[in-house]
């Protein structure tokens, strides 16, 4: 366990490193989006004290050894553009793309298993084949595409649903008009990942329903759905819990390009435009916060995948030493 | 003795993109209670098809093209899968080849065990339930039954899981239980006991049993009747000591002289040449007579009837025909 | 025969060891201290049952596996030593060949048969006796009897006891001086099987190699093999020529081995008795003893 704590703490580390040093070589101008239009007519002078000011005269390796202190207190420093506190800007924000991906993340995997499961019942029968074509079909759509048609048709043309925003004008509070603003976005994240997942389990149920102890469960007179769900199921579930923890970081990105489509006000943009106008000391926080779920989810998958199918323990040696 | 299990005529077949595999073709014979009858033949000859398909276990693919299965009596060639979850368990049951697979390796075995006695028993009290799966784990012979019905198959040896399968199969008193090639995958040592134990528990319950093996000694050791498969179809058919002391069969004789034991102090173990055919278009006449060689020119020509030897011992080769030559078996009684 | 077969030694196993680390306390004795030689022109079989140890030991001979202890002679050089092993590992990977019990998977599935038989002499770069490699191919097909139609095959298309063939022409492309067979039968069918050992008796007689035949099933083991071994729980029980070990066993496990093959005849066979052996009496600790020539039981201490 100690190992794995500080397998996390290093990955997390060299991700910060790496972060810092790729967006400052990368072309763009950090005091545009602190002082907007007026950065353009500076004189020099006054961009080298504007610099100064920031921080960002001096050399990258001391700017990121003052970075990580400051960080190691827990002070990440300002976002540029928004002239407050990195950690309230993120926290003004997070909650919608949580909403978002949260939601999406269950109504995702919820679906995928019925759908999964459907299709195993009826395998290679007409309800098996309409889903796995609809399937193939809808993941061709690339994800921005699929949220402009969906904005023409139906913010655009009909006229039924907002086309942008988490929420109308002053209706922060307002459930009803939350919902209305998540249908669209929350329809392109779900399509853009159920038929994979929904595939998937379809598959490992029938790798399941062709085992031998499902033969053995059938021969003592288990019927049909006993046997798919008592036995199936149960021993595709933990290759399943596994996969789910992995795929949090896929579906966190498929949400971020979706945000920005629908102009969402989440991480996602937020991400977009601190890495468009070199808000830094933001597009740092943000870029290790989703490095920290993507490598914890993957810890996760990991340790689901040993705690909980009871094969995984120490039966690899013996079935080495017994050679077959 | 009232027949438990009669096969009329039946033949099933597997629809494939390669064609029709008629994996068995028109068997007939009967099961009395209480009687071991042996199946034996090469792999791919259909034994375990039959199995399967009298029990219904087979995929969507396979189909039963003609014949009767008549249990008691009755007629249940149509039967849907719901009657037939019914018949599963309580009237026949089931063990398989391979142990280490036929046991759901996320869950302990004694719900495996539980969950067959369920079936039957469906208002059963929980108390009732272990006392039920706690005997039927004695009865197969795993010691310290208590503890070892909270472990996963995992931790069991291939001979204990195949006890464990025969608990299972066993928890619904079944009057016939298929074994197919039970111990084929299991060490020399741990066969002997489970040939041993499904004589003991046979007879201790009166179970009818089908083995299905390719081992002539396993069936020698179980077998009150022998039945001898080849591509699809039963060719030799009588009690285990006529089947051993005197077949009739050119195929029987092949498989018994490839046996080690025919061939000591030899250079050569006796072999029967060529491979078994294929079932996607079988060959006129009789299968076996390419590899035959005492095979008569009608072999290739005409399928041979069952001819009958005695009352309970029939074989199909036109050897037996009145016209045909007189040949002499070169195993069983009749050389020594 | 016994003559001529002389007393050369071509393998002496010595004190051999390997175990695998299950936990950091724990590990498994794969094989334990484990002797025995196989002459020039010998068949040995090798018999246990599965998890004995068996093909870790076979493995640890061909230098698969690098062993924890003891010590292989392969014609007098000591190969689980890493340096005598490089400076001879053209000369030790040529001249002595496996066969796997798996032919389904030991055989590439994306690749010709003729390419599978001539892989070998491609790696080491031998020049293939007979002209070309296809030739070679052919010839080594003829002598396995397989028609040469099969070489542009796959192995998917063939039939277990053919691809079982095909294993073996390519272990006899090298012409071997040792052939290490894993179950080589025990995935084929009966009347299969015996095709096969009767052709590995035929190759044994033309090419004259030594040969380890590890197998479960005893019967083919008596066959056979000139001598046998047995093997329970990674130590080896009982060595003997195979008449002496069938006809004359002495360790109680090899009884119980023996006794558990079934005899087929029903009136025999269903009286007979079988000779049980508790693993509690197994002794661990002991070293082989010979108790007539060329008979070796393992017992405890050397009075027994």
């Amino acid at each position: 366990m100690i190992k794995k704590i500080l397998f996390f703490c290093i990955s997390v580390w060299f991700l910060s490193a790496l972060l810092f040093f790729i967006s400052r070589l990368a072309p763009g101008d950090p005091l545009v989006s602190y002082y907007g239009e007026r950065a353009e007519k500076m004189s020099v002078k006054e961009r080298e004290w504007a610099e100064e000011q920031l921080g960002l005269d001096e050399p990258i390796f001391v700017q990121y050894i003052r970075w990580l202190e400051n960080a190691i207190h827990g002070n990440f420093g300002i976002s540029y553009k928004y002239k407050m506190d990195v950690v309230e800007v993120i926290g003004a924000r997070i909650g919608n793309t949580l909403i978002l991906g949260g939601i999406g993340f269950v109504l995702i995997f919820g679906l995928a298993m019925v759908l999964g499961i459907l299709c195993a019942w009826y395998e290679d029968r007409l309800p098996d084949r309409i889903i796995c074509q609809i399937g193939t079909v809808t993941s061709c759509i690339p994800e921005f595409w699929l949220s402009l048609l969906l904005i023409l048709i139906f913010a655009v043309n009909l006229r039924w649903l907002p086309s942008s925003g988490a929420y109308a004008v002053g209706e922060a509070d307002n459930i009803e008009s939350r919902f209305r603003h998540l249908i669209l976005p929350m329809t392109v994240v779900v399509t853009g990942h159920l038929w994979y997942y929904a595939y998937m389990i379809r598959n490992r149920i029938l790798e399941e329903v062709r085992a031998d102890y499902v033969l053995l469960a059938r021969a003592k007179g288990l019927r049909r759905r006993s046997v798919m769900f008592r036995h199936c199921l149960r021993n595709v579930m933990p290759a399943y819990l596994s996969i789910m923890a992995i795929s949090v970081p896929h579906i966190l990105g498929g949400t971020y390009i979706v945000e920005m489509v629908f102009s969402y006000p989440g991480i996602g943009t937020l991400l977009y435009e601190s890495a468009r106008y070199k808000d830094y000391n933001l597009l740092m926080l943000l870029g290790i916060l989703s490095g920290i779920a993507v490598i914890f989810c993957n810890m996760l998958s990991q340790i689901i995948n040993e705690k909980i199918d009871p094969r995984m323990k120490a039966d690899d040696a013996v079935r080495e030493v017994e050679g077959r | 003795m009232s027949s438990l299990l009669e096969i009329q005529n039946l033949s099933i077949s597997f629809h494939t993109p390669r064609g029709e595999i008629e994996a068995v073709r028109n068997i007939s014979f009967s099961l009395s209670e209480g009687e071991v009858l042996a199946v034996v033949g090469e792999s791919g000859c259909g034994k375990s098809v039959m199995c399967k398909g009298i029990m219904k276990l087979l995929p969507a693919c396979a189909q039963i093209k003609s014949g009767r299965i008549l249990v008691n009596g009755k007629d249940i060639t149509g039967y849907g899968e719901r009657e037939m979850c019914n018949l599963r368990g309580s009237f026949f049951s089931m063990i398989f080849q391979n142990p280490m697979t036929a046991l759901n390796p996320t869950m302990p075995v004694g719900r495996q065990i539980g969950e067959a006695v369920k079936q039957k028993q469906p208002g059963i009290s929980k108390k009732a339930l272990q006392e039920r799966v706690l005997e039927l784990m004695q009865l197969v012979g795993i010691d310290s039954p208590k503890e070892r019905m909270k472990l996963y198959p995992h931790h069991f040896s291939g001979g204990m899981r195949q006890r464990s399968v025969m608990a299972i199969a066993l928890a619904g008193n079944p009057r016939i239980l298929f074994a197919d090639e039970p111990t084929t995958a299991l060490d020399v040592t741990i066969q002997a006991q489970i040939l041993d134990l499904l004589r003991e528990v046979q007879q201790k319950l009166g179970t009818a049993t089908i083995f299905v093996t390719h081992d002539m000694g396993a069936v020698a050791r179980v077998a009150d009747r022998v039945a001898v498969m080849y591509a699809g179809k039963i060719v030799e058919i009588g009690t285990a000591e006529e089947i051993f002391y005197d077949p009739r069969h050119p195929y029987t004789w092949g498989l018994m002289q490839s046996l080690p034991a025919f061939s000591r102090g030899k250079e050569t173990l006796h072999t029967i040449p060529g491979m078994p055919p294929t079932l996607i278009h079988p060959p006129k006449g009789d299968a076996f007579a390419c590899r035959n060689e005492y095979a008569l020119a009608i072999d290739y020509e005409e399928e041979p009837p069952m001819f009958p030897v005695t009352d309970t011992h029939y074989a199909a080769t036109w050897l037996l025909d009145a016209r045909a030559p007189k040949v002499t078996a070169p195993v069983g009684r009749g050389r020594k | 025969m016994s003559a001529e077969m002389g007393k050369e030694i071509l393998l002496d196993v010595q004190h051999l060891s390997y175990h695998f680390p299950l936990t950091k306390k724990m590990e498994i004795k794969a094989v334990d201290d484990v002797s025995f030689k196989i002459r020039k022109r010998e068949i040995f079989g090798l018999v246990g049952e599965s998890g004995c140890g068996k093909s870790t030991l076979a493995r640890c001979i061909m230098n698969v596996y690098k062993s924890k202890g003891g010590s292989i002679f392969y014609k007098g050089l000591n190969v689980c030593d890493a340096g005598t092993f490089r400076k001879n590992q053209k000369m030790l990977q040529t001249s002595r060949q496996m066969i796997f019990q798996d032919s389904d998977s030991s055989l590439n599935q994306r690749m010709k048969v003729c390419d599978i038989i001539t892989e070998p002499l491609k790696i080491q770069h031998i020049t293939p006796k007979r002209g070309s490699m296809r030739a070679e191919a052919e010839f080594q097909m003829y002598y396995v009897g397989l028609d040469a139609a099969y070489l542009d095959k796959y192995p998917g298309e063939l039939s277990g006891g053919q691809r079982q063939r095909v294993a073996i022409a390519r272990a006899l492309a090298m012409e071997p001086e040792l052939l290490v067979a894993d179950e080589p039968i025990a995935s084929l069918d009966v009347s299969i099987q015996a095709q096969i050992v009767n052709l590995f008796k035929h190759l044994q007689k033309e090419h004259g190699f030594s040969f380890l035949f590890i197998a479960h099933d005893l019967a083919m083991v008596e066959f056979l093999c000139d001598r046998v071994g047995v093997m329970y729980r990674g130590k080896l029980v009982e060595v003997a020529k195979a008449g002496d070990l069938f006809g004359d066993p002495r360790h109680p496990y090899t009884k119980a081995l023996l006794s558990a093959i079934p005899v087929p005849d029903p009136v025999i066979e269903r009286a007979r008795k079988r000779i049980e052996f508790d693993e509690k009496d197994f002794c661990c600790e002991g070293t082989l003893v010979e108790i007539s020539p060329e008979h070796f039981v393992l017992e405890r201490g050397k009075e027994g």
